[in-house]
């Protein structure tokens, strides 16, 4: 199984990127993490992450001005998956 | 290189922040329809108390309220920087805005000079909060960000509203006439529509307008030096234009170039936008862009009329240009932009905050359940009626006044009517989550 789920969403406009994402969110195997890849930052999107249990880490993207990782709070296996990718790449 | 992003969890406000301003709003745009309705086609003309009093029910009460809702809403989303403390501060902006407007407005129907000095303390203190926290939210706020650097400058401007609301409440309250009175009222409305609303409209458009209508981006030079120069126009106006009260030729035709200058602006701005939806990606037109297109053809019409009435005497002698100009501009520029933002951003608030508390995961409803679309298509047409009839009043206002305030009321009644339904729907849900 795929660890990384990528989601592409900076040419959806507003609200279908924080729909897709959350949808995604649903989906989500355990040890498993997406990568979201968004031309802004998704500040209310945060929020929700936040309330809803999972954690998230934004950088400078390449293809896209951002890229979120989203993984559960409680799944170490994405979460060490995430750090290898951004420590990698 | 990765940042790990602001932890900060609670970017943003409780949902109750933004949602008091804008479920007051349509409640003063009913009032103002009722005074209007109340004193008839007698009252429609520049200065008179009616007119003084709707303008500001429609200026602060709707408009400048949506206004504030919008950017305690806007910052954190935008700028990732939210207002300090936002319960405290909009409960008490919220209320002390709500108070002064109704006392101002009363004093100034009236005649009262008592109501008006409440209405000093009450405004003066209400929005120096305001800009306080907008001030200090902005300067902590992503310097480089176009909508952001032009929030400072409206918030700026609405300082200087204010100073010179105050200036000439004073008047009304000491009931002093001096021969100056109405050049300082001219400073307080220009810097209020130009600077306030004008610079507001602009600053979020940068940001609204791409993302919601899928058009190009703003041009680069647009988004750096538009709202400076207005600025600073509105800057140099303000001197020469109080300074033109020493009555001489130079003074007066350097006013009149620097009001071209800002006419030209946000001609520029209105053009580039409708332009920019011409070029946009999607082909379906969406209600809001309609009501934007409406904003901008408005605020076209506005600075066409008031150019054309420096060149043609006889309509510039008309005595109810000013009037159409404002109600234009309030109608069919202001309003129109403050519907269409309501109707994204109300549905938007309300999904968003039950996905927050959705900790269950049942399932929710769609964002475009909110609000159905066919009351927002009902909204838009009625609008759209509003604005010729706008003319008619000016022209001729014993057939027109009671139609159009009719009309502003239903609007406004409709307006309520789907903030509550969202609100309903956002209760029905939160209480069984
Ligand atoms: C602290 C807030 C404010 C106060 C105390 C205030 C007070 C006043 C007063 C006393 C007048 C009448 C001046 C006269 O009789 O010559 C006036 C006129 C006016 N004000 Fe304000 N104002 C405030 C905010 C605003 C804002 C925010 C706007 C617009 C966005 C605005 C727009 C206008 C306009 C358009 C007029 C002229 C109305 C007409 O042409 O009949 N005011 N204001």
């Amino acid at each position: 199984m795929k660890q990384e789920l990528v989601l592409d969403v900076s040419d959806l406009p507003p609200p279908e990127p924080l729909e897709k994402v959350l949808e995604a969110t649903e989906t989500l195997a355990s040890g498993q993490y997406i990568r979201m890849l968004h031309r802004q930052e998704p500040f209310p999107l945060y929020d929700v992450l936040g309330d809803i249990g999972f954690k998230h880490l934004t950088r400078v993207g390449q293809k896209t001005s951002f890229e979120i990782f989203i993984w559960r709070n409680s799944d170490e296996a994405a979460e060490l998956a995430v750090f290898t990718t951004i420590g990698g790449a | 290189m990765s940042t790990p992003s602001r932890l900060s969890l609670t970017q943003a406000p409780p949902i109750s922040v933004p949602l008091r301003f804008f479920f007051t709003a349509p409640f003063f745009g009913i009032l103002a329809a009722l005074v209007q309705i109340n004193a008839g086609p007698d009252a429609v003309s520049q200065w008179t108390p009616t007119t003084l009093a709707i303008t500001h029910l429609l200026t602060l009460g709707y408009i400048s309220m949506v206004m504030i809702g919008a950017m305690s809403q806007i910052l954190p989303v935008v700028a990732g920087s939210p207002l300090p403390r936002p319960l405290l501060v909009s409960s008490v902006v919220h209320t002390l805005l709500t108070l002064g407007v109704l006392a101002l407005a009363s004093g100034l129907l009236f005649g009262r000079g008592e109501a008006v000095l409440i209405a000093m303390f009450l405004l003066g203190a209400g929005l120096t909060v305001f800009i306080g926290a907008a001030a200090y939210s902005l300067i902590l706020a992503n310097a480089d960000n176009a909508t952001v650097s032009g929030m400072r400058v409206a918030i700026v401007a609405l300082a200087i509203t204010v100073v010179f609301g105050l200036r000439v409440a004073a008047e009304h309250v000491l009931h002093l006439d001096l021969p100056i009175a109405k050049s300082w009222t001219h400073a307080h409305l220009t810097w209020g529509f130009i600077g306030w609303v004008g610079i507001l409209v602009i600053s979020v458009a940068y940001e609204v307008v791409p993302m919601f209508q899928m058009t190009p981006k703003y041009p680069q030079w647009m988004q750096r030096w538009m709202t400076k120069m207005i600025l600073v126009g509105l800057l140099f106006w303000t001197s020469v234009y109080l300074l033109a009260i020493i009555d001489s030729t130079i003074w007066n035709i350097l006013t009149l170039l620097l009001s071209f200058y800002l006419a030209i602006g946000l001609s520029v701005f209105a053009g580039v936008t409708l332009y920019l939806q011409s070029q946009r990606q999607r082909r379906i037109a969406d209600l809001t862009l309609k009501f934007w297109r409406l904003a901008m053809v408005s605020l076209l019409l506005c600075t066409s009329l008031w150019v054309v009435g420096q060149f043609w005497p006889s309509l510039g002698n008309w005595r109810n240009i000013g009037y159409l100009n404002g109600m234009l501009f309030i109608f069919g520029f202001a309003v129109s932009v403050i519907i269409g933002m309501l109707y994204k951003i109300i549905p938007f608030l309300v999904w968003l905050h039950l996905q927050r508390q959705n900790t269950r995961r049942i399932k929710l409803p769609n964002m475009k359940e909110i609000i159905p679309e066919q009351r927002i298509r009902w909204h838009f047409v009625l609008h759209l009626m509003l604005l010729p009839l706008l003319a008619g009043v000016a022209i001729k206002p014993v057939w027109f006044v009671y139609p159009a305030a009719t009309l502003f009321g239903i609007s406004s009644l409709l307006l309520l009517f789907n903030i509550f339904t969202a609100l309903r729907i956002y209760q029905g849900y939160y209480t069984s989550m």
